[in-house]
């Protein structure tokens, strides 16, 4: 591994700011490290880079234990959210700055920057003074400056965050292509789930100092491990439950029983919560019942009765409501119904919705639920 | 640059700064004021014959002798103290300010009171030290002290304003980028902060060599420009100042272009 982070503690004073974080990065793999704002990252970021001695925890660079090396020692690049280029120096004299140190000599070091500027598009701009660039242009020179002299880690703490969002989708792509060029092992800090998901070979999702899911994007998404990573990662509708059977597991939601893919380990009879993401839900006519033999009476049902059929298990069941409120968002429609049961739940819909105070069911397919243990939620929720 | 950029700022019709303009002329003809009439002396004053006098010129030269090197003290040991207090909080931080500021806030003479009360030819340093050769009272040496005691937290102060305005991450950055602390500081932190330091540098030395409260209390001999001018008023009244200050001016504009033209430091904001 590249870069290894074992049991990584932190705290400022008696606040624990990091609690026992862990994470690996094999070479030349992007990982992106996700999370609210206070959660932690930044410590984490901050010890890799060794500008903070951790109170607890081992950092490895190479298989090399760095954790009480000075921060010169260690060959990491390092890129803020503010930009941290040398107003008194030229732009060229900025990248070769980080060479000098490593005591490469002047030609070499004049084709290196050249080179690294080339790499950020910025070849022209080597004799330019940093205020007379945009604010693009400075990421591009701060990341080559930070690359230059070729890190074993290039840590990336909310680098597009003051950016403004075009140009944040333009650099997203450019940090992209320059990464798989150098090949350079990377760090990737951000809140912005849409970043992260975009760039990450591997995400790590932290929430109040601790590690809350690591996976591939696709994978946390789509069977997230915890609560906190279900609602963070995209949205999510979070829905009370208690289980009625297992194998398959089915769950009874507002008063209708669905057949989950996922959530084992839940005894007959626990209080559940069922995330749905919004985008899996659907809209259907008023008055329309859950069809099949499934949902029909939930409540007497025993749990050991074998469902019915393997295609019953990801039928859609429906949930009545009323339309609560509507948003417009161009290319689809965030619809927030008002369930019977007394919850509300968003939906996405590519279609016409119904009006605001008109009666409509919403179809959930059993599979894309994610079920977890009640309490668990409100838990991670608290701390965020 | 266009033109309305090069264009004087100032229109009629902008009643929102008559008020502080009225009040702050108030103050600057108050500056103004004595200043000519003080000058207007000169003229009827030999004061190349009043300088060219052995007890003007010894003056002079222990001016120029003693404030540089009281400047390069207070410099030299300040600007590190200035950096630290920028940078680090630590047990006992806020007595270190107050102590900073005290010889700001006490009377210049009270401080020299204070120095001759430590160094003082009764107490055991002082007199270990004029046993040995040096005496710290009634010596150039004594007037550096007294001098850098009264000057040094000037450029404390505002070497510290210059190293707070450095982002820290400007620092962290050359760190990552390979270098250690010492030399962090030197190729980021102290360019950055140059302008502060140099302004809070000539400062220093502006006060140094005016110093007059502390100096009579810690060295009345060896006479300084300023004790000589106190000397002179004593014996002759105002005119027999007039030669004298005009030194004490003369010396202070051209370290205050020199510094001006070597750091282009910016004391006057152009808008």
């Amino acid at each position: 591994m590249t870069l290894e982070i074992d049991g990584l503690t932190h705290r400022y004073g008696d606040e624990p700011a990091v609690d026992g974080v862990s994470l690996s990065a094999a070479e030349g793999e992007l990982l992106a490290l996700l999370g609210p704002s206070g959660c932690g990252k930044t410590t984490v970021v901050q010890t890799v880079a060794g500008h903070l001695q951790p109170t607890g925890g081992r950092v490895r660079l190479r298989g090399t234990d760095v954790t009480d090396s000075p921060p010169e020692t260690r060959r990491v690049g390092l890129v803020f959210q503010e930009p941290t280029l040398y107003p008194h120096m030229t732009v060229g004299e900025n990248v070769a700055y980080g060479l000098k140190a490593r005591g490469v000599g002047p030609e070499e070091r004049a084709a290196t920057v050249d080179e690294y500027l080339g790499l950020v598009g910025l070849g022209d701009r080597r004799d330019s003074s940093p205020p007379e660039l945009s604010g693009g242009q400075r990421r591009r020179v701060e990341l080559a400056r930070a690359l230059a002299p070729e890190p074993d880690v290039l840590l990336l703490d909310e680098p597009l965050s003051a950016l403004d969002r075009q140009l944040r989708r333009e650099l997203r792509e450019e940090v992209a292509r320059i990464q798989r060029e150098t090949g350079v092992t990377t760090l990737y800090v951000t809140h912005d789930q849409e970043t992260a998901m975009a760039l990450a070979d591997r995400l790590v999702v932290m929430n109040d100092g601790r590690v809350s899911g690591t996976g591939d994007p696709r994978t946390l998404y789509e069977s997230p491990p915890t609560p906190f990573v279900a609602s963070f990662l995209g949205r999510s509708n979070a829905l009370p439950g208690t289980v009625v059977g297992r194998q398959p597991l089915r769950v009874e939601v507002g008063g209708v029983e669905l057949a989950v893919g996922t959530g084992d380990g839940h005894p007959a009879g626990s209080e559940v919560t069922c995330h749905v993401r919004p985008e899996a839900l659907s809209l259907g006519p008023p008055g329309r019942d859950g069809a099949g033999p499934a949902s029909q009476g939930p409540a007497g049902r025993s749990p050991d009765v074998p469902y019915p059929s393997p295609e019953g298990v990801a039928t859609a069941r429906s949930l009545q409501g009323e339309v609560e409120r509507v948003a417009d968002l161009g290319k689809r429609y965030d619809v927030t119904v008002r369930l019977d049961a007394g919850d509300t739940v968003l939906v996405e819909c590519r279609e016409r919705p119904p009006t605001v105070g008109g009666r409509t069911t919403v179809e959930i397919p059993g599979r894309t639920v994610t079920v977890f243990r009640r309490g668990a939620d409100g838990v991670m929720r608290a701390a965020e | 640059m266009s033109l309305a950029d090069v264009a004087p700022s100032w229109r009629p019709g902008r009643p929102e700064l008559l008020v502080p303009a009225a009040l702050g002329g108030l103050l600057l003809l108050y500056f103004v004021v004595p200043f000519v009439a003080f000058l207007s002396r000169a003229g009827v004053t030999g004061v190349v014959a009043d300088l060219s006098t052995p007890d003007a010129q010894r003056a002079i030269r222990n001016s120029l002798l003693t404030a540089p090197v009281a400047t390069a003290v207070a410099t030299v040991l300040g600007v590190p103290l200035a950096y630290v207090l920028a940078r680090r909080s630590f047990p006992g931080k806020r007595l270190a300010e107050a102590l900073v500021v005290l010889p700001l806030v006490v009377p210049p003479v009270v401080g020299g009171t204070m120095v001759l009360s430590a160094v003082g030819r009764f107490t055991p340093v002082g007199a270990a030290a004029a046993a040995a050769g040096v005496p710290l009272t009634d010596s150039l040496l004594g007037v550096v002290l007294a001098q850098t005691f009264v000057a040094a937290p000037f450029v404390v102060v505002t070497a510290r304003a210059g190293f707070g305005a450095v982002d820290e991450r400007l620092e962290r950055a050359s760190r990552s980028l390979g270098y250690g602390p010492v030399a962090t500081f030197r190729n980021v932190s102290l360019p950055l902060a140059r302008g502060a330091v140099l302004a809070g540098v000539v400062l220093t030395f502006a006060r140094a060599v005016g110093e007059f409260g502390a100096t009579m209390m810690v060295a009345y001999n060896p006479r300084t420009v300023p004790t000589r001018i106190w000397v002179e008023f004593i014996a002759g009244g105002v005119d027999a100042v007039v030669p004298l200050a005009l030194v004490l001016l003369g010396i202070a504009v051209l370290v205050l272009t020199a510094v001006q033209h070597l750091g282009r430091v910016q004391t006057v904001t152009d808008r």
